[in-house]
C-alpha cells in the first residue's frame, strides 16, 4: 500500500501556514501512581531551538520522549504539522522518520560501524540504494567533523565522537526537528564542548531543535526559547536571557541560583 | 644508635616449628614428584608391558613393580601434604605460602590416588581388563564406530540446526507484550521442558508413526523431536539474550523509524545471537549425547550412532569395552566443542566480537 493510499497518511508538503511544528496539548503522563506530567501546553515553530531546563525528576526527559511518542502521553495530544499523533491510526514509524532524537547513552547500534548505524535507517526505512545512503552517511559524518571514523566501531570512539556519530544518525534522516535528551550529561567535560560545537552550528543552520539539557550556557546563548519545568508543569517560559536575567518565579530564581 | 638486628637464618628443626621459605619449596617439590610417582608410574609400567593385548595390562596392573611404585608414591604424598598443610600458616612470605599449600594439595592427590589404584589392583585384574580393555575386539569394529560416530553427529546437527531456526522464531513470541501471542508459545515451550526427551522421541515415532499412520523411519523421527525439543530449550536461551539487549537499542531503532520487526531483525537479534552463542553451544554438546535415546526406536544397522553401537557390539560379545570405546568416542567430538565455548566466552567477554559495546 502506498502512502498516498492511507487515509491517514502523512501530508505531503508544507506544514500549514501559520500552524506550529509542535503543539502539545494538555499532556499528562501518569508512570503507575507517579504524576511526572502535568498538564503540559506547548508551542513549537520552524527554525526554532527551545531549550528545556529543571531539576532531574522535574519531567523534561519525559516531556522530550513525548513528542515523538517513546513515551504514550497518558492523556492529551501531540501535533505534529497540523495532525494528532496521539491518534491510534497515526502510523508513528512514518512520523518518526520526520524526527530525529539524540540520547544521553548515545544508544549507537555496537555490531556496526558508524557508517552502519547511519545507513540502516537510510536503506530499510527511506529505501535508498546502498551507494547513495553511504554517500550521505559520509557527507554526514564530515559534517560532525568524524569523516575519517566512518569504519570505526562504537567501541573504538570515544564518547564525544559518540555522540556526534549519533547526532549524525539524526541528521541523516533530514529531519524536520531533532531532540536532544540530555546528549551531554554522560560526557566528561573535555568532551561535551566538541558535541556542544555540533550543535551549535546546527542550531545556526537553522534546525529546529528542542534541547533538553543542564549546559546553561548553552541554554542561554543557543536558545531562541526556553522553558523551566518543575515538577511536571511548566513554571516559567520565555526569551533565554530574558529568562536568566530576570526570573519572574521563586522556583526559577532558586533553581538559577543553584546551578550557575 | 640502636640497630636492628638481622633475623637469624632458620634452620633445621626450628625451621619446622617457625615456617621457612625454602621448607615451601621443599613441600611443593615433595608433593609434586608423589603425584609423578602415582600417575607417571603407572603409565610407564603400562607402556614397559605393553597395553595392545588384555592379559599385558592385567600382568602389569598385578605387577611388583606397579605395586611399589604406588606405595612409594602415597607414602611421598602423605608426607607433602602433612609437611605442606603443617606449615603453611607459618610461612613467612606469600610465595612460599602459595608453595606449602600446593605441594600439600598435590601430595594428597597423590595419596588418594595411589591408595585408590593399590585396592583397585588387589581385585581381578584379568577379568577386568578382559572386559574393559579388550581393544582387539573393537579394532576390527573400527568402521562401525565411526559410522555411528557420523550418525550422532547428523542427527545432533540437524536437531540443533532446526531447533535454533525454530527457538529464534518463539523466541520473538515469548517477549510480545500481548498475552495472546505469548500463551500458546508459553505452552509449548514448557510441555517440552517439562517431559522427558524420552517420552518426546516415543511418542513422536510410535504416536505418529504406528499410531497415525504417519510413515517416517526412526531417524526423521528423531531428528524431529530433537527439532522440537532444541526449539523449547533454545527459545529460552534467545529470549534471556535478546532480554539481555539494553532498552535504549530499541529506543534509539525505532526513533529512527524503523519498525518493530525491523528493529528486532537489524538491531536486536544480530546483538544478542552472538550474546547466546556460548550457551547455545553448550546445548549442542547436552543434543550430541541425547542423540543415544534413539536407540530406544530400533535402528537399521546403518543408521546406529556411536552408543548404539557400543550397545550393539556388548550384547554380541559380552565385552564392556564397547561401551568404553563408544564413550571414548563421545569424548572425541565434545572436548573440542567445550574447549571451543570456553574460547569463544573470552572472546565475547573481551569484545573482540563486536558484542559488547
Amino acid at each position: 500500500m502506498s502512502r498516498e493510499a492511507n487515509a491517514l497518511g502523512w501530508p505531503a508538503g508544507p506544514v500549514p501556514a501559520g500552524a506550529p511544528l509542535i503543539r502539545l496539548e494538555a499532556i499528562h503522563k501518569w508512570f503507575g501512581n507517579l504524576h511526572v506530567l502535568k498538564g503540559i501546553d506547548l508551542d513549537l515553530a520552524s527554525g526554532h531551538v527551545l531549550v528545556v531546563i529543571g531539576t532531574s525528576g522535574s519531567g523534561k526527559s519525559t516531556l522530550l520522549r513525548c513528542i515523538d511518542m517513546l513515551e504514550e502521553p497518558t492523556s492529551g495530544h501531540v501535533w505534529f504539522k497540523g495532525r494528532d499523533i496521539t491518534d491510534v491510526r497515526v502510523n508513528l514509524n512514518e512520523v518518526r522518520t520526520h524526527m530525529g532524537i539524540v540520547f544521553q547513552a548515545f544508544n549507537l547500534f555496537p555490531h556496526k560501524t558508524a557508517l552502519g548505524n547511519i545507513t540502516l535507517a537510510l536503506e530499510k526505512v527511506l529505501h535508498m540504494p546502498r551507494d547513495q545512503a553511504r554517500e550521505r552517511a559520509r557527507a554526514e559524518l564530515e559534517h560532525v567533523g568524524l569523516g575519517q571514523k566512518a569504519l570505526s566501531h562504537p567501541g573504538q570512539l570515544s564518547g564525544g565522537e559518540q555522540q556526534r556519530v549519533a547526532i549524525a544518525r539524526a541528521l541523516a534522516m533530514r529531519p524536520d526537528l531533532i531532540l536532544f535528551d540530555e546528549v551531554t550529561s554522560a560526557l566528561d567535560p573535555k568532551l561535551v564542548a566538541e558535541v556542544l560545537a555540533v550543535m551549535q552550528r546546527l542550531a545556526s543552520e537553522g534546525t529546529t531543535m528542542v534541547v533538553v539539557t543542564h549546559e546553561m550556557g548553552f541554554a542561554r546563548e543557543v536558545g531562541t526559547h526556553l522553558v523551566f519545568m518543575d515538577e511536571g508543569v511548566i513554571v516559567e517560559q520565555g526569551e533565554p536571557k530574558a529568562v536568566f536575567d530576570n526570573p519572574q518565579h521563586e522556583q526559577t530564581r532558586r533553581f538559577l541560583s543553584s546551578v550557575l | 644508635m640502636n640497630r636492628i638486628p638481622a633475623p637469624r637464618p632458620i634452620r633445621g628443626f626450628v625451621a619446622l616449628r617457625e615456617g621457612s621459605r625454602p621448607l615451601g619449596v621443599v613441600s611443593a617439590v615433595v608433593g609434586g614428584l608423589a603425584l609423578a610417582v602415582v600417575l607417571g608410574g603407572t603409565t610407564s609400567v603400562l607402556a614397559e608391558y605393553g597395553i595392545r593385548r588384555e592379559d599385558r595390562i592385567a600382568a602389569a596392573l598385578q605387577s611388583r613393580e606397579l605395586f611399589t611404585l604406588l606405595v612409594f608414591g602415597s607414602l611421598l604424598g602423605a608426607g607433602a601434604t602433612a609437611l605442606g598443610f603443617g606449615t603453611y600458616r607459618r610461612m613467612p612470605t606469600r610465595v612460599s605460602r602459595e608453595e606449602a599449600i600446593a605441594g600439600a594439595v598435590l601430595g594428597l592427590q597423590a595419596a588418594i590416588g595411589g591408595l585408590a589404584l593399590l585396592w583397585f589392583i588387589q581385585g581381578d585384574m584379568e577379568r577386568f581388563a578382559r572386559n574393559f580393555l579388550s581393544f582387539e575386539q573393537i579394532v576390527p569394529q573400527y568402521e562401525a564406530f565411526l559410522n555411528g560416530a557420523r550418525n550422532t553427529l547428523v542427527l545432533a546437527g540437524a536437531g540443533e540446526f532446526f531447533g535454533v531456526i525454530l527457538g529464534l522464531v518463539l523466541s520473538v513470541f515469548t517477549i510480545s507484550k500481548r498475552a495472546v501471542v505469548r500463551a500458546p508459545v508459553r505452552v509449548y515451550i514448557n510441555l517440552f521442558r517439562g517431559t522427558p526427551l524420552l517420552l518426546q522421541l516415543s511418542l513422536i515415532y510410535f504416536g505418529l508413526a504406528l499410531g497415525l499412520g504417519v510413515n517416517m523411519s526412526a531417524y526423521t523421527a528423531a531428528i524431529l523431536a530433537f527439532s522440537l525439543n532444541t526449539g523449547a530449550y533454545s527459545a529460552e536461551v534467545f529470549r534471556a539474550g535478546i532480554q539481555s539487549i539494553e532498552r535504549g537499542q530499541m529506543e534509539a531503532a525505532r526513533g529512527l523509524g524503523l519498525g518493530y520487526m525491523q528493529s528486532m531483525r537489524y538491531v536486536i537479534v544480530p546483538q544478542a545471537v552472538r550474546r547466546v552463542i556460548p550457551p547455545l553451544m553448550n546445548e549442542f554438546v547436552i543434543l550430541i549425547k541425547d542423540t543415544s535415546l534413539i536407540a530406544f526406536l530400533g535402528l537399521s544397522y546403518a543408521q546406529r550412532d556411536l552408543f548404539t553401537v557400543g550397545s550393539q557390539g556388548y550384547s554380541q560379545f559380552f565385552n564392556a569395552t564397547f561401551y568404553v570405546a563408544s564413550g571414548l568416542g563421545y569424548l572425541v567430538v565434545t572436548l573440542p566443542l567445550i574447549r571451543l565455548v570456553t574460547w569463544v566466552e573470552k572472546r565475547l567477554r573481551s569484545g573482540l566480537l563486536g558484542a559488547v559495546a
